[in-house]
C-alpha cells in the first residue's frame, strides 16, 4: 500500500513541478503533446478514466492536466500519465486490478475538476460509466464449472443490478446448481471492484474503458443476447475469438501479463516472520 | 493404425448430451467443445478387434443430436503397437 | 503422465480440429501433458466446514502443487467453494510456525518475556512442571484443554484419554461448545442419541426447504448449490428463509422473513399452534412415537453468578423434563396466535401463515436446516427442540425429504467433538461422565483401574473419588466459557489450546478471555500453524502439522466418516496435534497425578508415564509401523508412526471403535467400519453394520436397529419414543436500550473460514474480502451521520472496535440491527460480545447483544 502511495505522491509532485518548468518552454510542450496526441486516442485497455470523464476525445480537450482529481481522491487510486506512457501525458486514470474506484458518494474527484472534463452533472456515483465489466474468460471463471465463488457478485457495489447470478442446473453433477455471474451494462459503473477481487491469477472479469469498448464489446454483447435467444436460456458467452479482434494500436494480450500491474498492495496482512506478528501485540490497535 | 480428429457439430445446446452419447463408441474420445456445440473428437483404431475409423465416422453421423461431422486430421501409419506406445519424453 | 507417440499424434490431431472449430480446449488436454507428469493424486476431506466435500490433492516433490474437487465424491461431485479452490495455499503461508516458542527473559521462562525458539524437550518440560503443580494445587479443574471440531478423530480421542484418564480431569472442551452444543442438547433430550437422523440426500427429496438461522448460501456453499438445484428443477418446490437480517439465501427465497431477534421461539410455537388448531397433526404418529413434556422456564443466561439477570432467574440452568398430556401441550402453545406472533416477531402475517401451511400440508415433504442462528442462542436447546416439535407433530421426520437437520460449522464437529466426546461431560460414543456405569465401561476398554475417570459429581459406587491432593475429587465438570472465567479467577492455572483460535473466537475478550490468559498465575500453551491472536496471547506456542501433513479422519454433518493419508510433511520442527498430545504424556508420571489409593489398584503403573498407560497399553500400539500405500502402489509417509514406532492412527481408531463394537456396550447405534475400509471409500455414514451405511435413522428398512414391523423407533430412548418439549418465548439477555440502541449479530462470510487464520493467508481470498465491515441499514447509518464506506466506532458495554460501514453489501440488515463478521484479526468483534450462554447447553450466544455506533 505504502508503495502505491509513494508512487502517487511522486507522480503528482513531479507532474506539478514539470508543469512549472515547461511553462517556460512552450515550444517543447507543444512538440511533446503533438507527438503523443495520436496515441492518446487509443487508451490502453486497462487504463480507466475517473468517474464522470467525458468521451475520450472531449475529455482530452477539456482536461487541463492539473492533477487536482488525483490530489482529492481519498483512496489514492488515480495516476497521471507520464511522458512515454501510452496514455496522454498528465491525464488521470486508474488500474482496476490493483486500485479500483471505491465509489465515494461525494465523488471528490469530480468536485475537484476545474474544467468539467469530469462532468459536474454527475451527482450520483451510481450513474457514472467509467467503463464496463466484462466476464471475459468463462473457461477460467470457476463459477461456470459450478464452484461456489461469486466473489465479483459479492463485492459489486451496485448490488444485484450490475452483476446478477443466473442460477442453472449443473448437468454434469446432476444435483448441484451453477451460479453464473452476468454483468448488466445498464447498471455497471465500471468501478473495477470486481476485477480487483477476482480470485483467479488473471482476472476472468475485467473492466474496459467505455470508449474503447464501444465497437468491440458492443458487438460481443449483442452476440450474447442472440446466443441467448438461440439457446433459449441465459448464457452470455463472450466469444473467445473476439479477444484478438481489437482495434489497431491497442496492445494488450488477454492471456498475457503485460498490462496488469502486479500488486503493490501487500498480499496478506502478515509479516513473513511470525515473530513480528507475535511480538507486535494485537493488530486492531 | 489410424488416428483422426474431427469436429462434430451438434444441435444447439445439445453439446453435452451428444458428448455423453459418443462415449459409448470404442476408440472415440471427446476433447472439448461441449459448450460451443462443436465437439472436438478423435477416433482411433488398432488391430482387428475394432471397426475401421471410417465406419465409426459414419456411425457418428447417425447419433441423435449430431448435425454434421467434419474430418480435420488423419494419421495412418504402419507402426507396431510397441512403437506407438513407446514413451517419447 | 508419460507421453507416448500415440498421445503426441493425438494431441496434434486435437489441436488441429480445435483451431478450425475455434474452440479453446482446457489447457490440460493440449499442452499440459508433461506439466502433470509425476503428480501423485490422493483424496482428502476438505479442511473447512461441516459439509465434508472431498478433494483430490496433487503432490510432487513433497509439495502440494495441484488440487481439484473429487468428481467421485457423493457430496460435492468434483465441486468446491472458493475456499476449497485455494486449499493447497493454506499450507504455504509465509509465516508458518516451525519451532516451539516460549516467552523468555534472560534465557528463562517469563510470562512477560518475548517469544524465543526452544527445543521440544524444553517446551514440554516447562509445560509438564506447570501442569503437574497446577493439577496438585488446584484439583481437577486446575488444568484444562480446549480442543476442536477441526481435530482429526484420533487427535480428539488421544486428548480425551490424556485429560480424562491421564490427568484425571474433565476439563476438556472443544470449540464445538460454541458451535454445536445446543444441537447436541436437543438431540439428547428429544431422541436420546446425538446427530441428525437424515442425510444430505434430503436435499433432493424435499418439496419445501426452511432455513432457520442458517446462511447456507455462504456457509455451506456446496449444499446450497444442491438445494438451489432442487428448487430450480423440482416443480412446486419452495424455499422459506428466516433470519434476523437478509442474507444471500433470500435471493432464492419464495418466502423470506426477517424476524426480531429471539422471536424464533414464538414463531415455532405459532406453527405448532396452527397445526393443532387446524387438526393437521399426524395423530397415529404422535400416539405411537411421541411423549409430551415440558421444561422449566426462566432459566437465566449462563452469565456469572453475581449478574443481576442470574439472581433474578427462578430456575437457573434447570432442564429436567416433566411429562404432560397432549392437551396440556396444546394449551401451552395456544397463546401463540398469528396476531400475537406477527406483532412480536415483526414478520407480516401472510408470510407466517404461508410458512405454517407448508409444515402443516401432509402432502409436502419439509426439510428444516439450521446452524448458528439456532445454536448460538441463550435458548438454543429450546429452539432446536421447538423445531423438532413441529416435525414430530406432523410425523415429518426420519424419512427421505422430511428432515429436521442441524448443519455443522466445522469439518469434524460431529466426527471428533461429538462422536469421540471431547466435552467435559462426555466420553466416546454418547457415554457421559455423569453415569458411573459409563465411566466403568470406558475404564474397562482403556484397561485402567475402576475409578480412574473423574465422575461428574466426583463419586463412584456412592463414595468420593480421591484426588492427587488426597482430598475428595468434588464436582468436575467445567464448560468452555467457565474455563475462561476460571482462568481469570485463578482457579485454573494451565490451559492448552489446540486446533482453534480461541482468543479471537470466545465472547467478551476484554473482560474474560484476555485477562484470563494473561493472568500472571497462568501458563497458556497454544498449538497453532500460524501466529494467530491466540498464539499472540499465549506463553508457549507449539508449531503444528496441518490437515494433510498428517494422516487424518473427519466426520461431517451427515454422519459421514472420511479418511485421508499424510500427503506431505510439515515444515521445520512442526509436529501434529496427536504427536504433541502423546509426546507430552511422556513427561508426566502416573504418580504425579494419580493418588495412592488408585495406584494401589494397579501398582505396576506407579513409575510409568502417562504415555505407557494410555498409548503403549497393548491396544493403541498393537499395529506395527507399515508402509502406507494406496491401491495404485503410491507410497505415503506417516510421521507419527515413524516417531512412535507403531501405527498411531490405526491403533487409536481401532481402540476407539471398541466403544461401538465390544460386548456389552451401554449405547448402541454408533457402529463404524474398520480402519482400513475407510481408506478405501469416499466416506461412510454410520451406523455401519455389515459394511452397509445408514442413510436415514429410526425408520424401518433404512435403519438396521429398527426391527421389522416397528415402523419408526427412536431407540435412543428406553421406550423408543421421542420427546416433544414445550418451551415458551423468553426475551434475550441484553436487548437494545436507549444508549446501546442496536442489536449486534456476528457471523461469517463465504470467503473466510472462522477466524481467518488460514483463509486470510491466501492472497486471493484476502484481496477478495480484506477486512470485516459493519453491515447496517442505510437509515441507521444516516441517523449517525455515516454513509457507505465511512469509518464507524462500534461500542458495547465491554469494548469498542472501528470498522467501515457497509449499507449496500451482501447482508441487508433491518433498522435496529447490525452484522459484523468475526474473521478479521484486525477488528476483534468479540471485544463487543457478551459471554452469555444457553444455561442448558452452555453454548455462547454470539448473535444478540447491544451496541451503539458513532462516527470514528
Amino acid at each position: 500500500m505504502s508503495e502505491t502511495e509513494r508512487k502517487n505522491e511522486i507522480n503528482r509532485r513531479q507532474f506539478l513541478g514539470n508543469m512549472l518548468k515547461t511553462a517556460c518552454g512552450v515550444g517543447l510542450v507543444g512538440l511533446g503533446l503533438g507527438a503523443y496526441s495520436k496515441r492518446a486516442s487509443s487508451l490502453p485497455a486497462d487504463y480507466i478514466r475517473p468517474p464522470g470523464a467525458l468521451p475520450e476525445e472531449d475529455f482530452l480537450g477539456a482536461c487541463i492536466r492539473c492533477g487536482l482529481c488525483v490530489r482529492d481522491c481519498p483512496y489514492d487510486i488515480l495516476f497521471l500519465g507520464e511522458v512515454g506512457d501510452e496514455v496522454a501525458t498528465g491525464t488521470p486514470y486508474f488500474i482496476a486490478r490493483t486500485g479500483p474506484c471505491e465509489m465515494c458518494e461525494e465523488i471528490p474527484c469530480v468536485v475537484a475538476c476545474p474544467t468539467n472534463a469530469l462532468d459536474h452533472d454527475l451527482k450520483d456515483i451510481e450513474d457514472s460509466r467509467m467503463g464496463l465489466a466484462v466476464l471475459i474468460d468463462q473457461e477460467s471463471c470457476i463459477a461456470f464449472h459450478g464452484l461456489r465463488c461469486e466473489v465479483c457478485f459479492n463485492v459489486c457495489p451496485i448490488r444485484n443490478r450490475a452483476i446478477t447470478l443466473d442460477m442453472q442446473h449443473n448437468p454434469r453433477s446432476g444435483k448441484h446448481a451453477l451460479f453464473i455471474p452476468v454483468v448488466h451494462s445498464e447498471a455497471c459503473t465500471g468501478c473495477g471492484l470486481c476485477e480487483r477481487a477476482c480470485i483467479l491469477e488473471e482476472a476472468a472479469i475485467k473492466v474496459f474503458p467505455m470508449h474503447l469498448a464501444k465497437g468491440e464489446l458492443g458487438k460481443h454483447y449483442r452476440l450474447g443476447w442472440k446466443e441467448k435467444e438461440k439457446a433459449g436460456k441465459a448464457l452470455v458467452t463472450p466469444d473467445a475469438e473476439h479477444r484478438y479482434n481489437l482495434p489497431e494500436g491497442v496492445r494488450y494480450d488477454l492471456q498475457g501479463e503485460g498490462l496488469i500491474i502486479e500488486g503493490e498492495a501487500e498480499e496478506t496482512p502478515f509479516s513473513s516472520n511470525p515473530l513480528d506478528t507475535l511480538n507486535s501485540g494485537f493488530m486492531d490497535k | 493404425m489410424n488416428i483422426c480428429s474431427l469436429i462434430v457439430h451438434t444441435k444447439p445446446t445439445q453439446g453435452y448430451e451428444v458428448c455423453q452419447r459418443l462415449q459409448v463408441f470404442q476408440g472415440v474420445e471427446v476433447h472439448g467443445g461441449t459448450e460451443e456445440d462443436k465437439l472436438i473428437v478423435t477416433i482411433e483404431d488398432e488391430g482387428e478387434s475394432m471397426s475401421p475409423v471410417s465406419d465409426t465416422m459414419n456411425a457418428l453421423r447417425d447419433v441423435k443430436g449430431v448435425v454434421n461431422t467434419v474430418l480435420i486430421y488423419h494419421y495412418g501409419g504402419e507402426e507396431s503397437m510397441e512403437e506407438m506406445n513407446r514413451e517419447i519424453n | 503422465m508419460k507421453l507416448t507417440r500415440r498421445d503426441f499424434i493425438k494431441s496434434n490431431a486435437v489441436a488441429a480440429a480445435a483451431s478450425v472449430a475455434g474452440v479453446t480446449l482446457p489447457v490440460s488436454q493440449t499442452v499440459a501433458a508433461d506439466a502433470d507428469d509425476g503428480i501423485r493424486w490422493d483424496k482428502a476431506a476438505c479442511r473447512y466446514c461441516g459439509t465434508g466435500c472431498s478433494v483430490l490433492m496433487g503432490v510432487k516433490d513433497g509439495k502440494v502443487v495441484a488440487s481439484q474437487g473429487d468428481p467421485d465424491a457423493p457430496v460435492n461431485k468434483g465441486l468446491n467453494c472458493i475456499k476449497g479452490y485455494f486449499l493447497p495455499k493454506i499450507l504455504y503461508g509465509e509465516d508458518r510456525l516451525t519451532k516451539p516458542l516460549l516467552r523468555k527473559t534472560n534465557g528463562k521462562y517469563d510470562k512477560n518475556g518475548k517469544f524465543e525458539a526452544v527445543s521440544w524437550e524444553e517446551a514440554f518440560q516447562t509445560m509438564a512442571d506447570k501442569w503437574i503443580a497446577a493439577r496438585k494445587a488446584k484439583g481437577p479443574k486446575g488444568v484444562g484443554m480446549f480442543g476442536s471440531g477441526q481435530w482429526t478423530v484420533w487427535e480428539g480421542y488421544a486428548a480425551s484419554k490424556l485429560l480424562k484418564a491421564g490427568f484425571r480431569s474433565n476439563s476438556l472442551e472443544p470449540n464445538a461448545r460454541h458451535c454445536m452444543a445446543s444441537a447436541v442438547g436437543a438431540f439428547m433430550r428429544g431422541f436420546g442419541i446425538d446427530e441428525p437422523m437424515g442425510c444430505y440426500d434430503d436435499l433432493e427429496h424435499a418439496d419445501v426447504f426452511v432455513l432457520w438461522g442458517a446462511n447456507m448460501a455462504e456457509m455451506h456453499p456446496i449444499l446450497w448449490s444442491r438445494l438451489t438445484d432442487t428448487r430450480l428443477t423440482k416443480p412446486g418446490c419452495e424455499v422459506h428463509v428466516l433470519s434476523t437480517f437478509e442474507h444471500r439465501c433470500y435471493e432464492l427465497a419464495d418466502n423470506g422473513m426477517v424476524f426480531e431477534p429471539q422471536t424464533d421461539l414464538a414463531i415455532l410455537n405459532y406453527i405448532a399452534n396452527y397445526i393443532i388448531q387446524n387438526k393437521a397433526y399426524n395423530k397415529e404418529f404422535i400416539d405411537k412415537h411421541v411423549n409430551f413434556t415440558k421444561t422449566p422456564t426462566d432459566i437465566g443466561y449462563g452469565l456469572r453468578d453475581n449478574d443481576p439477570r442470574e439472581k433474578a432467574a427462578k430456575n437457573r440452568a434447570k432442564g429436567k423434563l416433566t411429562k404432560i398430556s397432549f392437551e396440556e401441550y396444546a394449551k401451552s402453545v395456544e397463546p401463540y396466535t398469528l396476531e400475537y406472533t406477527s406483532k412480536l416477531s415483526k414478520v407480516p402475517k401472510d408470510k407466517l401463515l404461508k410458512l405454517a401451511k407448508a409444515y402443516a400440508d401432509p402432502k409436502k415433504k419439509v426439510s428444516s436446516y439450521w446452524t448458528m442462528g439456532f445454536n448460538q442462542h441463550t435458548r438454543g436447546v429450546w429452539v432446536n427442540g421447538l423445531c423438532y416439535n413441529v416435525h414430530l407433530l406432523m410425523g415429518k421426520i426420519a424419512e427421505p425429504g422430511n428432515s429436521p437437520f442441524s448443519l455443522t460449522g466445522q469439518p469434524s464437529a460431529c466426527g471428533t467433538a461429538r462422536e469421540v466426546g471431547t466435552f467435559t461431560h462426555r466420553l466416546p460414543a454418547d457415554l457421559v461422565t455423569k453415569k458411573d456405569a459409563h465411566c466403568k465401561f470406558a475404564e474397562k476398554v482403556w484397561k485402567l483401574p475402576a475409578g480412574t475417570i473423574p465422575r461428574a459429581n466426583g463419586k463412584t459406587d456412592g463414595a468420593d473419588q480421591t484426588d492427587i491432593s488426597g482430598k475428595p475429587m468434588g464436582k468436575t465438570l467445567i464448560h468452555a466459557v467457565a474455563m475462561h472465567r476460571a482462568l481469570k479467577d485463578g482457579k485454573m492455572n494451565c490451559f492448552w489450546v489446540q486446533c482453534n483460535n480461541n482468543m479471537q473466537a470466545a465472547a467478551n475478550m476484554n473482560d474474560e478471555s484476555y485477562p484470563g490468559w494473561r493472568n500472571p498465575d497462568n501458563f497458556i500453551a497454544v498449538t497453532d500453524p500460524y501466529p494467530t491472536v491466540s498464539a499472540q496471547a499465549a506463553d508457549l506456542i507449539l508449531p503444528t502439522a496441518m490437515w494433510i501433513e498428517k494422516e487424518g479422519a473427519y466426520g461431517n454433518a451427515e454422519r459421514r466418516t472420511q479418511f485421508w493419508r499424510q500427503q506431505v510433511s510439515a515444515p521445520g520442527e512442526a509436529k501434529s496435534d496427536v504427536w504433541q498430545i502423546m509426546e507430552f504424556s511422556k513427561y508426566v508420571k502416573v504418580k504425579d497425578v494419580w493418588p495412592e489409593d488408585l495406584i494401589a489398584k494397579a501398582p505396576e503403573y506407579a513409575d510409568k508415564t502417562l504415555f505407557d498407560v494410555l498409548y503403549a497399553n497393548g491396544q493403541v500400539d498393537k499395529f506395527p509401523v507399515e508402509q502406507v500405500t494406496d491401491s495404485r502402489g503410491n507410497k505415503y509417509d506417516n510421521d507419527e508412526s515413524a516417531d512412535f514406532g507403531f501405527y498411531v492412527q490405526k491403533g487409536l481408531f481401532e481402540e476407539y471403535r471398541l466403544f461401538n463394537s465390544v460386548e456389552g456396550i451401554p449405547k448402541k447405534g454408533h457402529e463404524m467400519a474398520d480402519f482400513d475400509t475407510y481408506h478405501k471409500v469416499r466416506g461412510m455414514r454410520w451406523p455401519v453394520i455389515d459394511g452397509k451405511e445408514t442413510l436415514w435413522r429410526f425408520r424401518e428398512g433404512y435403519d438396521p436397529h429398527v426391527a421389522k414391523g416397528e415402523g419408526v423407533k427412536f431407540y435412543g430412548k428406553p421406550d423408543g419414543k421421542a420427546n416433544i418439549i414445550t418451551a415458551p418465548y423468553e426475551p434475550a439477555a441484553e436487548p437494545p436500550d436507549k444508549e446501546y440502541d442496536l442489536w449486534l449479530c456476528t457471523g461469517r462470510v463465504l470467503e473466510h473460514w472462522h477466524s481467518g487464520s488460514m483463509t486470510r493467508r491466501v492472497p486471493e481470498l484476502y484481496r477478495a474480502v480484506p477486512d470485516a465491515v459493519v453491515y447496517m441499514h442505510p437509515k441507521d447509518a444516516k441517523k449517525r451521520r455515516l454513509r457507505n464506506g465511512a469509518l464507524a466506532k462500534i461500542s458495547s458495554r465491554r469494548g469498542e472496535i472501528v470498522c467501515k460501514v457497509d449499507t449496500k453489501g451482501r447482508n441487508k440488515c433491518p433498522e435496529g440491527l447490525v452484522f459484523i463478521p468475526w474473521f478479521d484479526a484486525g477488528r476483534l468483534v468479540n471485544k463487543l460480545t457478551l459471554d452469555q450462554t444457553d444455561p442448558l447447553s452452555k453454548e455462547t450466544d454470539y448473535k444478540k447483544c447491544s451496541v451503539k455506533i458513532t462516527r470514528a
